[in-house]
């Protein structure tokens, strides 16, 4: 399924896009920042490099500087929340929800799972790491 | 009183009156919104204090719903009905400066969920017929 070309887009409808080559899977984020910027629950499929291509609305897409190393990415039309991605490099992440459909994909981490309010959980087993974990691991705190 | 803001701090919020419980809507539109579900706390529109309103823009459905987004960072601030006199404001709960002590008691739309994620635990469920049928007679009824 590696070759599977994917299709998406914004509420509105300005925005669309193609994914090519995304892994089947997905994951949550549970930092703050994600959390305001998506208003909750930001579940997201990692971007290969290269492999977005916008089909229309690319002028309608806003991008806000959230850290010194990353941007987020939304409609200024309708306001969906639509990216995460390094300012510099290839490292991209897209809103899961913003897929036409996420069947067959599987929920396989959940990152800042301590930030994470004990309001709701995910059900199942899966990946969980820390803030330590993932500052460890990827070298970076807010993003 | 409870407070909570956007990713940039253009929009502050200040909520009085708030429930003490959250709901996940998983209708698509909601998914494509924020990204996955939409978790929301309930304000009375009279108990919402909105400051820097000059930065809130809205996507309307004419004589349905609002949402609401920071025209600078595009965080996703709220949802509401239109056509109900009320018109609460669901306040997304990712915008919450402390979420703790609210538990999450229903869930709308579970129909449209995908299958690849669910929230844990057991509570009300409701398909998209079955909230629709409630709403109406919920209107009914006032």
């Amino acid at each position: 399924m590696s070759e599977a070309e994917l299709t998406g887009g914004c509420l509105c409808g300005a925005v669309r896009y193609r994914l090519t080559g995304a892994a089947p899977h997905f994951g949550a984020c549970h930092c703050s920042m994600c959390r305001r910027f998506s208003g909750g629950v930001f579940l997201a499929v990692e971007v290969p490099a290269g492999g977005l291509a916008w089909e229309s609305g690319e002028d309608a897409v806003a991008t806000y500087v959230s850290s010194e190393w990353a941007e987020r990415g939304f409609c200024r039309n309708c306001g969906t929340s639509l990216f995460w991605r390094m300012r510099e490099g290839d490292a991209m992440a897209l809103a899961a929800g913003s897929l036409d459909t996420l069947e067959g994909m599987d929920f396989t981490s959940e990152i800042y799972i301590d930030r994470k309010p004990a309001a709701y959980a995910f059900a199942g087993e899966r990946k969980r790491m820390t803030e330590a974990e993932v500052v460890e691991a990827f070298g970076m705190a807010d993003q | 009183m409870t407070a909570g803001g956007c990713l940039c701090g253009a929009v502050r919020l200040v909520a009085h009156g708030m429930e003490r419980e959250l709901g996940a809507c998983h209708c698509k539109r909601c998914q494509r919104w924020s990204g996955s579900a939409l978790v929301v706390v309930s304000v009375p529109a009279e108990g919402l204090k909105v400051e820097g309103r000059d930065a809130v823009a809205t996507y309307v459905v004419p004589g349905r719903s609002e949402r609401g987004f920071c025209r600078t960072c595009g965080s996703s601030l709220w949802f509401r009905y239109l056509d109900r006199p009320d018109a609460t404001y669901d306040i997304c709960v990712g915008l919450l400066d402390d979420a703790s002590g609210l538990p999450l008691t229903h869930e709308i739309y579970i129909d449209e969920k995908p299958d690849g994620y669910a929230f844990a635990g057991e509570h009300r469920r409701e398909t998209g017929a079955e909230r629709e049928a409630r709403r109406m007679r919920e209107e009914s009824a006032e």
